[in-house]
């Protein structure tokens, strides 16, 4: 068995929002067990009275992040298909910055304060409906925020790929780190006058309670972390190279540009479609309803292995890589584009128009031109045919730069006698990218 | 069997409870692929609320055209954080915490509390917007995975709660 | 040369039309038509045990409060009439094979047994109006006086309780053209779902007319119909009626679930869609964790006084009773053969 279930199609959408729930009760119930339900005992924490804050939180981290680490160095879950939210540090400083003012301020987080007003507590509703506000309110703002939050990103980056330092060996820091702490806020909080109970103390206890025995365990799995390599799966999947080379051969895996413009235009289009160029390249354009990914983030960025996905590059050089990356990644319904953007461009977006010489290579002609035009293009015709005059409704701007993209408003509509294909509409809005899973916070 | 026989009893030892938080924690990473969070539930709110009122605009605009096109109850934050709500419900009531107040310190007065509590969050809502998450989706999970980003937030959301905590004191203690 | 494409399959919205003609009116007519005959069997109950009124209760408002809501329900389900004023036609006949006839009548005939049951329990005084309640207090001793009247008034109860509850799920049920509702178990799920609904207004009813000497959580109890049901003891309590409603509710769902499961194609999708499909973040959370699981564990810590009394259980009960009928109503007509 191979986890996240989810990525892995163990189960779907729907069944994951009865997952949500349950994880969801789980996680409530154990906040409330800690006092998370409760402003007084959450804001004393920077009173230095009551660290239950830090101790909950980051007892909770280190028994996670220690979890995951031998999870995935088992073998068991793919740690490189679990979802980073992308690294942006200045708006990462910035926003924890307020975040840790607001949480003083209005006594909660969002999570603890769904907690407290569970068990009755108005100041927490309170707080809820001025988040739904201010969530109301960031939104009007966004436009002036949008550019410097997203500024200087890194994508996803963790802590040992960033610094060089082996996972393992940061995770043991970690433990260390956060005990050393734990210790420290017990003093802080003797010091302060609270009150730390015996047997829940790490602090001038010399005995061996049952929280000593846990952090003793997380200890130990965190030392041998620290020697046992990296948790990421190596290329773990059995590969026949055959049956590669048969899909190579046949092209069983290509997906022609025409195919597609006629699936997009049809709405039959199942494949998810990745655009592997620039973001430059990506933003001036793009086939609709492409996400632009970059070779590094694609393994996370795919939903589940079993979702097909069809692949382009500029000249599909690039996307013959990811091909093979991908299939080695255990993903098997990795499609490509034939020819890349570049064949896109010549066979969707400006193809030559046959001559037209009889009635079938004419209607054949307006359904090229048609559909270049859904798509924003415009077809080229061939200089003897647009001499004779034969293709009537062609503006002069298309016959004059034929490979240049233009709007679909400057090319005049084909005859109303043409029926198929279906009359061009506004080019379609990429709506995957509003369909696209949210996982932030 | 009267009321008074049941006081509300002590919370958990916190480092336990920590544990449970983890262990659910990881449950989120082993089955969804992806971490707990709470503060997109309530952006979906918001959203929905925005295109409910003014569908046109919402389809327009930059932020809410996220939440134009979908139902805020099919989203998996909007189901964990209707899970946290029933935890927290079950929990707090076996224990005998559930009690309709508001919590503050003996110099601050109810009124204050609500709107700070109000400003608070509305204060976390651009916090939690901007970084990218709040206490769970960034502190934990992302504390968890070794995020960068993550360890950054948590250096300053520490840093202003302390810093800020000072000119607030007569609300807590 | 023109090309006409005609769809000949099933996604010809004309061939196979996804039904969408229930909405929110017909789940709340539901739940309240279970909620008022699972109150009807209490009350009918009731009736059998002990015709008297018992110092300082507040059941008899019982009967009266389920005159109240089966009006709004009868409301709910005229506002969803596409012709409202056809609705006195169904009155002009009686129909043997149709279910919307069936219910039509029994929703006439349960309206003076309540009445009668509310008659047995008139109350000690009231704000205002004290002449009148004393003429009602005179019928009420004339009935009284009559052991085989109040014996029927009784059975009229409960039959008329039972045979609301069977056809608020039979109504779905006799609908074979949807493969979820295609179900004998819907008749009884829906009649013992009302069963726990109303024990738990009753319950709630109980809760808030207590005044505070009542301070037990036992006395809270028995100041309800429990009083009456049990009468000898003060461990028993609605709680416990409303717990083995729920668990048989538990059961039933799981038997509604195998039986489909275990059938046609059609059916197995149709329970699929409650099981792991469109419907399932709902069924289970809302119907199955917050309306059953979450009340069964927190009454049963009251019920063994771990816990402190109070008003969430019995609202949990009330919520997963409304969404169960919301869910099996509009999963129901996504679910097609």
């Amino acid at each position: 068995m191979n986890a996240p279930f989810f990525k892995y199609g163990l189960f779907g959408d729907d069944t994951s929002l009865v997952v949500a729930f349950a994880i969801g009760i789980a996680f409530g119930f154990f906040l409330e067990r800690g006092g998370f339900g409760s402003g007084r005992k959450l804001a004393a924490q920077f009173y230095f009275k009551d660290m239950a804050v830090l101790k909950v939180m980051f007892t909770g981290i280190i028994t996670a992040m220690v979890g995951v680490y031998w999870l995935s160095r088992v073998g068991f879950l793919d740690l490189s298909l679990v979802y980073l939210v992308p690294t942006r540090p200045l708006a990462n400083m910035v926003g924890g910055l307020l975040l840790g003012i607001g949480f003083v301020i209005g006594g909660y987080c969002p999570g603890t304060s769904v907690v407290a007003a569970a068990t009755g507590r108005i100041d927490a509703m309170v707080y809820l409906m001025g988040m739904v506000s201010g969530m109301g309110a960031v939104g009007f703002a966004w436009p002036s925020l949008e550019g410097w939050v997203n500024a200087n990103a890194l994508g996803p980056a963790t802590l040992p790929g960033l610094s060089g330092i082996p996972y393992g060996v940061i995770v043991a820091l970690v433990v260390v780190m956060a005990i050393v702490a734990f210790v420290a806020a017990e003093w802080g909080e003797v010091k302060s006058g609270g009150r730390a109970l015996a047997e829940q103390s790490l602090f001038g206890v010399h005995k061996l309670t049952r929280t000593w025995g846990l952090f003793l365990g997380l200890l130990g799995l965190a030392f041998v972390a620290a020697l046992a390599g990296s948790p990421y799966r190596g290329p773990r999947v059995t590969l026949d190279g055959n049956a590669l080379g048969r899909t190579a051969a046949t092209g069983a895996d290509h997906v022609s540009p025409a195919t597609l413009a006629d699936r997009l235009i049809a709405g039959t289009n199942e494949y998810r479609l990745i655009d592997l160029r620039s973001p430059e390249a990506y933003l001036k354009d793009h086939i609709p309803g492409a996400e632009n990914v970059s070779m590094t983030a694609l393994p996370a960025a795919l939903w589940t292995p079993t979702e097909p996905v069809l692949l382009y590059s500029e000249d599909g050089e690039r996307a013959a890589q990811a091909w093979l990356y991908l299939k080695a990644r255990g993903f098997p319904r990795v499609s490509t584009l034939a020819g890349g953007y570049a064949g896109w461009r010549e066979q969707v977006l400006s193809p030559t128009l046959p001559e037209p010489k009889d009635e079938v290579a004419r209607l054949e002609a307006e359904r090229e031109r048609a559909i270049a035009a859904h798509f924003g293009g415009a077809a080229r015709i061939p200089l003897a045919a647009a001499a004779l005059g034969l293709t009537p409704g062609v503006s002069p701007a298309a016959q004059v730069a034929p490979t240049q993209v233009a709007s679909p408003r400057q090319i005049a509509t084909p005859p109303p006698q043409v029926v198929t294909p279906p009359a061009p509409v506004a080019p379609a809005a990429p709506s995957a990218s509003g369909a696209k899973k949210k996982e932030g916070c | 069997m009267s009321n008074n026989t049941h006081a509300p009893q002590p919370y958990w030892n916190p480092y336990l409870a920590g544990f449970g938080v983890g262990l659910a924690l990881l449950a989120a990473f082993v089955f969804m692929g992806r971490g707990l969070g709470a503060s997109s539930a309530f952006a979906a709110f918001a959203g929905a609320g925005v295109s409910a009122v003014a569908p046109e605009f919402a389809k327009h605009h930059a932020y809410f055209a996220d939440y134009a096109t979908g139902n805020p109850f099919k989203e998996w934050l909007v189901f964990e954080v209707m899970g946290v709500f029933l935890g927290g419900l079950v929990s707090g009531l076996l224990a005998n915490r559930t009690r309709l107040t508001i919590e503050h310190g003996p110099r601050w007065t109810n009124a204050k509390r609500l709107v700070f509590a109000f400003g608070g969050g509305a204060i976390m809502a651009f916090g939690a917007k901007i970084a990218g998450g709040c206490t769970s989706g960034q502190g934990l999970t992302g504390g968890a995975l070794l995020n960068a980003g993550s360890w950054l937030f948590m250096g300053t959301m520490f840093a202003g709660a302390y810093g800020i905590a000072y000119f607030v004191r007569k609300q807590w203690t | 040369m023109t090309v006409l494409e005609l769809t000949s399959n099933r996604h010809n919205p004309g061939i196979d039309p996804l039904l969408n003609a229930w909405g929110w009116e017909i789940a709340v007519y539901l739940f309240l038509g279970g909620l008022v005959a699972g109150s009807l069997i209490l009350g009918g109950y009731r009736v059998l045990k002990s015709p008297r009124r018992q110092a300082g209760e507040s059941y008899p408002w019982g009967p009266l409060l389920g005159v109240l809501l089966l009006s709004l329900g009868m409301g709910a389900l005229f506002l969803d009439l596409g012709h409202k004023l056809s609705v006195g036609r169904l009155y002009l006949t009686f129909q043997p094979t149709s279910p919307m006839s069936w219910g039509a009548w029994i929703l006439l005939l349960v309206y003076p047994a309540m009445l009668a049951a509310a008659l047995l329990y008139p109350p000690e005084r009231v704000p205002f109006g004290n002449a009148p309640l004393a003429r009602v207090r005179a019928w009420s001793e004339w009935v009284h006086a009559r052991p085989r009247l109040v014996q029927g008034i009784g059975i009229a109860n409960l039959a008329g309780g039972a045979a609301l509850g069977l056809y608020t799920g039979v109504l779905l049920g006799t609908l074979g053209a949807r493969p979820l509702w295609n179900s004998a178990i819907l008749g009884p799920l829906f009649l013992i779902s009302g069963m726990s609904t109303a024990a738990a207004v009753l319950h709630l009813l109980s809760m808030v007319g207590a005044n505070a000497k009542q301070d037990s959580f036992g006395d809270l109890l028995l100041s309800g119909l429990v009083r009456l049901l049990n009468k000898d003891t003060g461990k028993s309590s609605m709680v416990r009626y409303d717990q083995s409603f729920m668990t048989i509710e538990l059961a039933l769902i799981g038997l509604w679930m195998i039986g489909l499961l275990t059938s046609t194609t059609a059916h197995r999708a149709a329970a699929a869609l409650l099981l792991s499909g469109a419907w399932a973040p709902q069924f289970w959370s809302l119907v199955v964790l917050t309306g059953l699981v979450a009340p069964l564990v927190l009454q049963h810590f009251e019920f063994i006084g771990r816990i402190r009394h109070t008003v969430i259980p019995p609202l949990l009960v009330l919520f997963g009773g409304f969404f169960l009928r919301f869910i099996v109503v509009g999963a129901g007509q996504g679910s097609h053969w």
